[in-house]
């Protein structure tokens, strides 16, 4: 960490470089927190916008979608990346508000409960195993270097969803490096096209095509699977129209994709870098539901997401005006001091623990059942098999301020032999 | 005191029942219910806390 002072000036919170350089921008966060909890960014390389930095404003917000809507701008990006007429590349929930949100949410959030991902725990578990077991063939008394985030963390998230949405796995492949290209549009090592825009433009048209050709087999030829369900969703008496029910399918495949794995990639360095709790885990198991909140908290896989104020309003003294943009900074929230005891200490026992890295109420992560469940899975086999893990090479971060990614994580693993 | 789930908000996840399970159930149409018209003040802590807890805020309290 510089030593340099922080400036409400100068301060960076934004530009894809400072987050692949350094990561999370928490020096920065909690300088905000503390002088400008709700502070007008406006610099020449962004439109501007409200950051919005404390536990409590985040969550009075969400509680308020009326009022804070989706639509208008999903999140920041610095201008030169952009996309122009973005919203108009996919229409899901992520960008739709009351009361049309909770009709598109209500087609499939059945199988998103607890108990419905419950059922899917002995696949999970499944594919957890057979991942270790390659694994430890490729090591030498089970010694092995891999990359922990190619080779294990996104693997399960792509064959989970995939096999929900009915994607045979021949593939599954090509779904993954479309996720990638949508999610990391304005990483180099991701982009097809000359642009971010053009990455982003061909992987979708990949996708939705992919899925409008699933879509055609499903009507006829039915099956249990989530492409079936909307396949034969009606809305207002009508099937889904096109353009919304593809752009469903490409938020539940990279939405379930690239936060479960960087969760995944963020949870084992979070325990590398804290073998006390590592072991205190390995030692009391019936931690575990505890230990993936905290992980969840700790790495808070998605950045920001924004909102447009619909009306006049005020927060802590700051007047918002209708049309403004609120950017909601979900790891922020989730080292907010005066909601969490010692918020930088890493903790597998933290109770309670009231992260906001799901997001709170209408948009609440739809998915967030099945990434607790893949978590508990993964971090369970893990335990199981990892005797030790360290760290063999510099991880590589995303070039993303939108979601806290992970690209590469060299690790030594030494694995028990799988019973 | 009167407690109300918001049927169009709640999506099963149960958290009311963790905070306050005198007062909320999850049936098998994965939706909570009050198991109780008007909860007893000594229950109100924990009713306030199952509104926090909700993931969807789908919990309301009236006086």
């Amino acid at each position: 960490m510089n030593a340099e002072s922080l400036s409400l000036d100068t301060i960076d919170i934004i530009s894809q470089d400072h987050y692949v350089k350094s990561g999370y921008p928490h020096r920065e966060w909690a300088y905000l927190r503390k002088h400008a909890p709700v502070f007008w960014y406006d610099r020449p390389n962004v439109r501007p916008f409200w950051a919005v930095t404390k536990h409590a404003d985040l969550i009075a917000i969400s509680r308020q979608p009326k009022q804070f809507i989706n639509a208008p701008r999903l999140l920041i990006t610095t201008t030169d990346l952009e996309i122009v007429g973005g919203e108009m590349l996919f229409r899901h929930l992520l960008n739709m508000d009351p009361p049309e949100h909770g009709r598109y949410r209500d087609l499939v959030n059945r199988r998103f409960t607890p108990r419905a991902v419950r059922q899917l725990e002995g696949e999970v578990a499944e594919i957890t195993s057979e991942l270790i077991r390659n694994l430890y063939q490729r090591s030498r008394d089970g010694v092995v270097e891999c990359d922990f985030v190619t080779d294990v963390a996104a693997k399960v998230p792509v064959d989970v969803i995939a096999a929900q949405m009915g994607v045979p796995k021949q593939d599954r492949h090509q779904i993954f490096t479309w996720t990638n290209e949508i999610i990391g549009s304005s990483d180099p090592e991701f982009q097809t096209g000359g642009s971010a825009q053009e990455t982003l433009q061909l992987a979708r048209e990949g996708m939705f095509k992919y899925f409008a050709d699933l879509v055609e087999d499903r009507k006829k030829n039915p099956k249990d699977d989530l492409t079936s369900v909307l396949a034969q969703s009606r809305m207002n008496s009508e099937p889904l129209p096109l353009f919304e029910m593809m752009s469903y399918f490409l938020l539940l495949i990279v939405a379930g994709n690239e936060t479960t794995r960087n969760a995944t990639s963020g949870g084992l360095l979070a325990l590398i870098d804290n073998p006390a709790e590592a072991e205190k885990l390995k030692r009391n198991p019936e931690l575990l539901r505890s230990a993936i909140e905290e992980i969840v908290r700790w790495v808070s896989p998605v950045i920001q997401f924004a909102r447009t104020a619909t009306e006049d309003t005020e927060i802590r003294g700051q007047k918002i005006k209708a049309g403004d943009t609120l950017a909601l900074f979900y790891p922020s929230a989730n080292r907010d001091e005066e909601v969490f005891e010692e918020p930088f200490k890493f903790n597998i026992s933290r109770e309670p623990n009231p992260h906001v890295a799901f997001g709170i109420g209408e948009h609440f992560c739809l998915g967030a059942n099945l990434a607790r469940l893949e978590l508990e899975v993964i971090v369970r086999e893990l335990l199981k098999c990892v005797d030790y893990a360290e760290l063999c090479g510099p991880v590589e971060r995303l070039r993303s301020s939108f979601v806290g990614g992970i690209k590469h994580m060299p690790v030594r693993l030494k694995l028990s032999p799988p019973a | 005191m009167k407690v109300y789930v918001d049927r169009n908000m709640c999506e099963g996840n149960g958290r009311c029942v963790d905070a306050a399970a005198e007062v909320f159930e999850v049936r098998d149409d994965d939706r909570a219910y009050v198991r109780m018209e008007n909860p007893p003040e000594a229950l109100r802590e924990k009713i306030k806390l199952a509104i926090r807890m909700c993931p969807r805020q789908a919990i309301s309290l009236e006086d």
